[in-house]
């Protein structure tokens, strides 16, 4: 356990700084606030279970789960920078096995992940306070998507990180996939009305799932369907964590 | 005691072999160079021997303990330079350092008086506040090696430790191993490709090709085993043409006389020829001007070890 909490301790020294402090935490803070009160002219009121949601409260609750998929991106970057600048080989060579630093590796981005939902949470607090509708089941569900969500995406920029060699490639790819799961998710818009087969493509989106669960935590929804897409993501996120780690010890030195 | 034993130690690539069958017995406190051209198995040795991956086919056991049994109580108790560059882009020089030493668990006060000491000792205290980013190829290898010394060890590993580096950083990181060795009893496993600083460094050295082991022993030894054929070379006051006629008797060595008037002896059994040489020479009145001995040097040995293994014969 030692050798893990070592491990994360380094991940998260290497990968703090401003940029990343810009990206994940302020961005997504000016995008609920400016696109939240802009579109609202547009997007009136977003149906929610028997709920209508404001757009800006649809909006800093789908961007909760939208941060949790963009902070997993770390992990992926920080296998890849260990394997492109020798220290994979240097930590597997010293006291460590491989299962700590992939272990680790999840602890990362977990933690970030949680810490920026929790930001977001609270400063987007004033946008969603008026349908907010909190309860035992709140916290808990927001810590299993954020746990979850960071086991999921984290395994897939770790497949990701372990197939390409070159910086570029990495960086299209990893972009390419999480600019769709974002775009063809309900974190930025609700699925109804959007056309049938963006609406379809938002339910083949992992993120979408989150997203859902996210907003069922925070405005008391819990639905069956909701029950059914925890389950989903279970063992989606199972079977990519199986995958990530299997690619991840089969690396050759 | 036996700090690396290994048993047929073999290590196929697909269906290329890179390590053939390799028995090594390598005692504890000394430093052992590991010396071969490119792609003979140097750095595949090094990765197996630390675990960093397993062997096709035959044991090994570092410091005591079985590699397949218990990889990583080894890599608890070694340290590794390994040939290629590692380290983290975002870090500082001297973050560099201490964070390397919180990932061995060594403590906040020891972590930085090393830090300060290794700072100093790798000539590193004036880009102490760089980034690794933007060092030199040479300065970011000297953080690498200097990063090593952060965590206590029994054994280090280091491949090509001194490739990029200056020839003063060279030797001052030659001298502080050798100082370290003297003052914990540290074993190393050295490789690289300059025979010299074999030489002023190891006890022993092994001599690798197409991953077979051609010799082990120390460098004396090796000398005396493989380099017992030296040059001479006599300088004659003048020529006399009847000289080689009246060296041609001599047994056992090959006496050229060019360029004039020197005479140049090859042979395995220098000092008898030279006697001999010596003896007509004298008897023919022919004075000497001037007498070398060319000492054999490692490098020589290692082109002929390694050249005699390439025989086709071989
Ligand atoms: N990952 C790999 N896959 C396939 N073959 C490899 C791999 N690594 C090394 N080899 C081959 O194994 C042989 C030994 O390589 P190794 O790196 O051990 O040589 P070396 O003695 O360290 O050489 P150098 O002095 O150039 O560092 C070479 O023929 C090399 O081509
Ligand atoms: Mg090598």
């Amino acid at each position: 356990m030692n050798q893990i909490i070592r491990l994360v301790y380094r991940n998260l020294t290497i990968s703090i700084n401003p940029g990343f402090i810009i990206w994940q935490i302020l961005f997504p803070l000016i995008y609920i606030f400016v696109a939240g009160f802009a579109y609202t002219s547009l997007i009136e009121n977003v149906p929610f279970g028997n709920k209508d949601l404001s757009y800006p409260a649809f909006l800093a609750s789908g961007m909760i789960g939208f941060n949790i998929m963009n902070s997993t991106l770390i992990s992926g970057i920080i296998i890849w920078n260990d394997r492109r600048h020798g220290m994979f080989e240097q930590i597997m060579s010293g006291p460590y096995t491989r299962s700590d630093y992939i272990l680790s590796n999840i602890v990362t981005i977990g933690i970030i992940g949680l810490v920026s939902a929790g930001l977001i949470t609270a400063v987007g607090y004033p946008v969603f306070f008026e349908s907010v509708d909190f309860s035992i089941v709140t916290i808990p569900l927001l810590i299993f998507a954020s746990v979850v969500g960071a086991i999921l995406f984290g395994s897939i920029a770790s497949i990701i990180s372990t197939r390409l060699r070159s910086s570029e490639g990495f960086n299209v790819i990893i972009n390419t996939v999480f600019l769709f799961f974002a775009f063809a998710s309900t974190a930025f818009y609700p699925a109804q009305g959007a056309p049938q087969p963006l609406a379809t493509a938002f339910y083949i989106n992992p993120l979408s799932y989150l997203v859902d669960i996210v907003r069922a935590g925070i405005f008391g929804q819990i639905t069956d369907f909701v029950i059914m897409e925890m389950a989903f993501l279970i063992v989606l996120a199972s079977v990519l964590f199986v995958i990530a780690t299997k690619l991840l010890t089969k690396l050759d030195f | 005691m036996l700090c690396i034993e290994t048993n047929n130690l073999t290590k196929k690539y697909g269906s290329s072999l890179a390590v053939d069958g390799i028995d090594l017995e390598i005692k504890s406190g000394q430093v052992f160079g590991f010396l071969g051209p490119n792609g003979a198995g140097k750095s595949t040795v090094i990765k197996l021997l630390t675990t960093l991956m397993p062997p096709t086919k035959g044991e090994l056991s570092v410091l005591g303990i079985d590699a397949a049994k218990s990889p990583l109580e080894i890599r608890k108790k070694i340290g590794v330079v390994l040939q290629q560059p590692s380290y983290e882009m975002t870090l500082s020089v001297e973050n560099s350092l201490d964070k390397y030493g919180m990932m061995w668990d060594v403590d906040k006060k020891t972590r930085k008086q090393r830090t300060e000491e290794l700072l100093t000792s790798f000539g590193l205290q004036d880009i102490r506040k760089k980034k690794n980013d933007d060092l030199s190829i040479g300065q970011r290898r000297r953080v690498q090696v200097a990063r090593e010394f952060m965590h206590d060890m029994e054994l280090l590993f280091l491949d090509e430790p001194t490739v990029g580096l200056d020839p003063s950083a060279r030797r001052d990181l030659l001298d502080f191993l050798k100082k370290q060795v003297q003052k914990t009893g540290l074993t190393i496993f050295y490789t690289t490709h300059v025979l010299s600083e074999a030489e002023y460094l190891c006890d022993n050295i092994a001599i690798i090709n197409k991953g077979k082991i051609l010799a082990v022993d120390s460098p004396n030894e090796l000398k005396n085993r493989f380099g017992r054929e030296k040059t001479i070379k006599i300088n004659l006051t003048k020529t006399s043409h009847s000289i080689t006629d009246l060296l041609s008797g001599i047994p056992d060595c090959k006496i050229e006389l060019e360029p004039e008037p020197t005479i140049t002896i090859n042979s395995s059994d220098s000092e008898v020829v030279l006697m001999n040489v010596l003896k007509i020479l004298n008897q023919n009145n022919i004075t000497i001007n001037d007498l070398s001995a060319i000492p054999t040097n490692l490098e020589e040995i290692f082109l002929k070890v390694v050249s005699d293994s390439n025989e086709p014969n071989n």
